[in-house]
């Protein structure tokens, strides 16, 4: 009966987001404050009843309710109490009540934290909010019910997939979809300023701390997908540029462009187009990056779910979404025009360039993304486009990106001059050349060079901003020191992504007991394997022992493992440290208790998503600025 | 409280809320659009002093900026569109929710309750459940669901396969009483009813057999029972005919549709004397056993599968006093359409003395197996009962 309470819960809150529109929207045609002023009552009802649905379906799984069909499919008897809670949003139907849940949660917080905003700009926003929610709830009614009962109840479901039984997958989804779905509240913004016919200060300044915060998420949803690939796949890589990976990483781009766009608007009313646009694309990205993953088009462990009819539903909505917010753009373009000139070197202009980089950038991973897609789609053929493709056309736009990012904050509004740049930055650049010299001499390879070069560029570019600001004495906002984590977040990155994918070391080997390999000073000695079982799976695990300089520094133990329903999975063993990560897979019994291994020393991968985390953790900062809690006086 | 009362209350504490706030609408922040942007214009202002303070600007930009601030704010004044809201009578509101906010709810979910576009396809792909468990399953639901003839059915179906034939017939017998009209249930309760009663058509399943065409007349199934009926009367040419009827209502790739050609193809050869994969059963009873046994205790001889559920695939039964020391089982002595003797690899012949010819092992049954034979040898076995 209380899986029909659930399902029954989100019907009502279908009718709640219905009322929320359509009240208020009558209330501010008709000037009727109490219809307007429904919006916000109307989407509390309607979280709450999301809220119940979502606690439903999880109770389902706890207790082990195989009546309901989403349950048997992703749960069973033996599946651990935490993997059965995150099992809700292990597939397609429970991943779409968390997305509903989630913008839900995301316009809660905007009607609960938006006290200084008027509220009939408040009002527009939660009726924008409102339209998407309705999309997504008859989504989830129409095609996607995780309430759907079984006929007959078989006493024991099936398996959640293995390689979503893991801690990555309790916060990566969340986390991710808090990203995505926190894309839609700069899209409201916009929408209700285009909607309104006031692009104004007042729409600046509120939209910026919630685009900080999704893209803080957002931020932090890649990083934790790309750690989980990496431990739980065995292929010891962090990136694929799957194209579902792809799907959330352009709205990534377009948010970066939103963050720093949205800086220019509000402080010097300025690149309005570029900020509407960008917020238009960063949530017609997000949807796009659904449309992919739900449709069935892609094939790959995101794609747990393929049915035309649901990726039909979405590319209408998308049509819808993209057509209708171009559509007021093109109305309101009047609006946006700037009588605010700027210099060619200026920090406008550096701001603007990092725009049409990281839009150009975020071009090319869709071309890479979607061609092969679109080729397929009319029948002329299969194409694969991977790794080459984006190292060839991604990276060489990033580069001039990342050198002008840590100049454009140097450069002064309006109008700068070359040399009074040169004067400001003459010395950080000839300790840049210094310290890339010495680092030149240590390493002897190109990629790793030119990544040294940019660390010590960054780096040493935003210590000497912020010794600057520190001398001058000048207000040490959060936004400022946002910045600079963010900055020195980027230079992590590049570093460890570069130093991993170029120094890192693989072997593939057939082991036999007590044999070892010799890789970067360390010595593997493979001790054999036994067998062992776990409550939901049994399999093998191997012993390999980990010896540097003749001390004993590390015993793994990586397992192959065989789930109930069959299903196998490599469990990667990883001793991590900060500098490198030695990583071992088991691969196969080859007889004779040998077995193959693959082996791989991965230097300074750990900074990639520390810089990830620095990136998000800046994000954050920023978000929380003092200007975004200015109490307007009334 | 039962799930209608439920629906209830939430809908009452829903129509509860909105109404609340129609009547008793939220106050006003009091911010307003124009003053928002005045003060955010000051901030900016403020910020700009201190970028030229610290010497981030010099004077010429910091009047510039200054500048470009006032216009901005004038022209955010001049768009401001400072329409005022108005308190009005919501009582034709609350009316209208208090209306439609149930008729809507309740019609999407019942609508979504019978909406069901993936139910065709709905049988999940689960690993498949012992039958033991299943039948805890199924009489766990029809506690709550005496009427799910569909249930009924099922049970039937898993006691058969458990080889409780006593409890199947009585299930069938259930799901039969709800609903007479089902030929699948009907044929279903007859093949249990046959099997209990050693292969024997007996009038009930007969009659069952009989509803069934008259329901459907090109029910399979139906038609393949019915020739069995008219094969053990030793009337081939109707037995043909009907097998034949059935195998044109099957699709091009039914597993049963094989089943029935190779049957159809086995008949031939019994009417052309060219029988192929038969297993040769030879049984010898000891005098003393014979002695101890009425003349008109029934042997069963049959082959049973070497791996797998436990029924017969094909069976012949006779009293003691027909016996003539040697018999032929073909797959025209299996019971079962889809689980031919031909269709098996592997067999075990078992030869059982029993005075009530029931299904079940009885206390007082005599019974030998053999080994395990391969039937495309079409072998000969020798059992002894002793």
């Amino acid at each position: 009966m209380l899986v029909e309470l659930g399902h029954f819960a989100l019907v009502l809150a279908l009718a709640f987001t219905f009322l929320q529109v359509i009240l208020p929207t009558i209330g501010l045609i008709k000037g009727d404050f109490s219809l307007a002023q429904l919006s916000r009552p109307m989407l509390w009802a309607q979280f709450f009843w999301v809220l119940v649905a979502f606690a439903v379906l999880m109770y389902a799984f706890v207790v082990d309710d195989f009546s309901v069909k989403y349950v048997a499919n992703n749960s069973n008897t033996d599946l651990p109490d935490m993997f059965k809670i995150s099992a809700v949003w292990g597939a397609h139907e429970g991943s779409l009540l968390l997305w509903a849940l989630v913008l839900s949660s995301w316009s809660l917080a905007v009607s609960i934290f938006s006290k200084r905003l008027p509220r009939d700009v408040l009002t527009h926003i939660l009726i924008i909010l409102g339209v998407i929610s309705i999309g997504f709830l008859l989504f989830l009614l129409l095609t996607s019910n995780p309430f759907e009962r079984l006929d007959i109840i078989p006493l024991q479901g099936r398996e959640l997939n293995p390689l979503l039984q893991d801690f990555g997958l309790i916060i990566h989804p969340p986390m991710l979809y808090m990203g995505y779905v926190g894309m839609a509240i700069p899209f409201a913004f916009v929408l209700s300023s285009l909607i309104r016919g006031q692009l104004d200060s007042t729409w600046l300044r509120w939209s910026r701390p919630w685009t900080l915060v999704a893209w803080s998420f957002l931020t932090f949803g890649i990083t934790l997908g790309s750690w989980w690939a990496y431990y739980e796949l065995g292929w010891g890589g962090w990136w694929f540029w799957d194209p579902v990976e792809n799907a959330s990483f352009m709205p990534w781009l377009v948010a970066t462009a939103l963050v720093h766009s949205l800086s220019v608007s509000e402080k010097r009313g300025a690149f309005k187009h570029w900020t509407v646009l960008l917020a238009i694309a960063g949530f017609s990205l997000s949807l796009l990056g659904t449309f992919l993953v739900r449709s069935g088009i892609l094939t790959s462990v995101h794609s747990f779910a393929s049915d035309p009819a649901r990726g039909a539903f979405i590319l209408a909505f998308l049509i819808v979404v993209i057509g209708g917010s171009l559509a007021l753009y093109a109305w309101r373009a009047s609006l946006m025009r700037s009588q605010n000139s700027f210099s060619w070197l200026s920090r406008e202009s550096g701001l603007l360039v990092n725009n049409i980089l990281l839009v150009a950038a975020m071009l090319s991973v869709f071309l890479g993304t979607m061609y092969p897609l679109l080729l397929d789609s009319l029948g002329l053929g299969k194409i694969s486009v991977g790794a080459p493709y984006f190292d060839a056309v991604f990276v060489p736009i990033m580069i001039p990106a990342v050198l002008a990012m840590v100049i454009a904050p140097f450069l002064r509004w309006k109008k700068d001059t070359i040399s009074r740049i040169t004067t400001v930055l003459k010395p950080v650049w000839l300790g840049v050349g210094l310290l890339f010299l010495a680092s030149f001499l240590i390493v002897d390879n190109t990629f790793v060079s030119l990544a040294v070069f940019l660390f010590i560029w960054i780096v040493l570019h935003s210590i000497t901003l912020l010794v600057t600001r520190i001398r001058q004495k000048g207000s040490m906002s959060l936004a400022f020191i946002g910045m600079i984590l963010a900055h020195i977040g980027i230079a992590i990155f590049l570093l460890g992504a570069t130093v991993t994918t170029q120094l890192g070391i693989e072997k593939d080997i057939k082991m036999e007991v007590d044999q070892q390999i010799t890789i970067k000073g360390y010595e593997f000695v493979f001790k054999g394997v036994e067998s062992f079982s776990q409550q939901n799976y049994q399999g093998h695990k191997g012993k390999i022992e980990i010896y540097l300089k003749g001390d004993l520094i590390a015993k793994l133990n990586p397992e192959k493992r065989q789930y109930v329903t069959g299903m196998p999975m490599t469990e990667a063993a990883i001793d991590p440290s900060l500098y490198r990560d030695l990583y071992v897979a088991l691969g196969e019994s080859l007889g004779d208790g040998a077995w193959s291994l693959r082996i791989y020393y991965k230097p300074l991968i750990r900074w990639i998503w520390l810089g990830g985390l620095f990136i998000s953790l800046g994000a954050l900062f920023a978000a929380f600025d003092r200007r975004y809690r200015l109490r307007v006086k009334s | 409280m039962s799930m209608t009362i439920w629906f209830g209350v939430m809908l009452a504490l829903s129509i509860a809320w909105a109404v609340w706030f129609l009547k008793r609408p939220l106050a006003d922040n009091g911010v307003d659009l124009e003053q928002s942007n005045i003060d955010i214009g000051k901030q900016k202002k403020l910020e700009l002093q201190a970028d030229l303070a610290q010497g981030l600007i010099d004077q010429e930009q910091f009047e510039q900026a200054l500048e470009e601030i006032s216009n901005t704010l004038a022209l955010e004044l001049k768009q401001a569109d400072s329409k005022t809201l108005t308190k009005s009578n919501a009582n034709i509101w609350i009316v209208v929710v208090v209306i439609l906010l149930p008729i809507f709810t309740i019609s999407v979910y019942q609508n979504l309750s019978n909406y069901t576009p993936t139910s065709k396809s709905a049988s999940i792909d689960l690993p498949p459940l012992t039958l033991d468990q299943s039948v805890v399953k199924i009489e766990q639901h029809l506690k709550e669901n005496p009427q799910d003839v569909k249930a009924w059915k099922m049970l039937g179906l898993s006691y058969f396969d458990l080889n409780k034939i006593e409890e199947s017939l009585k299930a069938y017998e259930k799901a039969y009483q709800i609903d007479s009209s089902d030929p699948r249930l009907l044929v279903e309760y007859a093949s249990a009813l046959i099997s209990a009663n050693d292969d024997q058509f007996t009038p009930k399943p007969i009659g069952l057999i009989k509803k069934a065409l008259e329901i459907e007349p090109n029910a399979p199934d139906a038609l393949y029972l019915a020739g069995l009926f008219a094969a053990n009367a030793q009337d081939f040419k109707l037995a043909k005919t009907l097998w034949n009827k059935a195998l044109s209502a099957l699709p091009e790739q039914s597993v049963d549709r094989q089943a029935l050609v190779s049957i159809l193809a086995e008949l031939s050869r019994v009417e052309s004397g060219d029988i192929s994969n038969t297993v040769t059963v030879n049984v010898v009873i000891s005098d003393e056993i014979l002695a101890s046994r009425s003349a008109d205790d029934y042997l069963m001889i049959y082959a049973k599968a070497a791996q797998g559920r436990p029924m017969p695939i094909a069976i012949q039964k006779l009293p003691i006093k027909a016996f003539n020391g040697q018999i032929v089982l073909s797959d025209m002595n299996s019971i079962m359409s889809d689980k031919l003797l031909s269709q098996h690899d592997k067999a075990i012949v078992v030869v059982r003395i029993s005075a009530t010819g029931g299904a079940m092992k009885q206390a007082d049954d005599l019974q030998v197996a053999s080994e395990i034979i391969t039937i495309a040898d079409n072998p000969s076995v020798t059992l002894n009962l002793k």
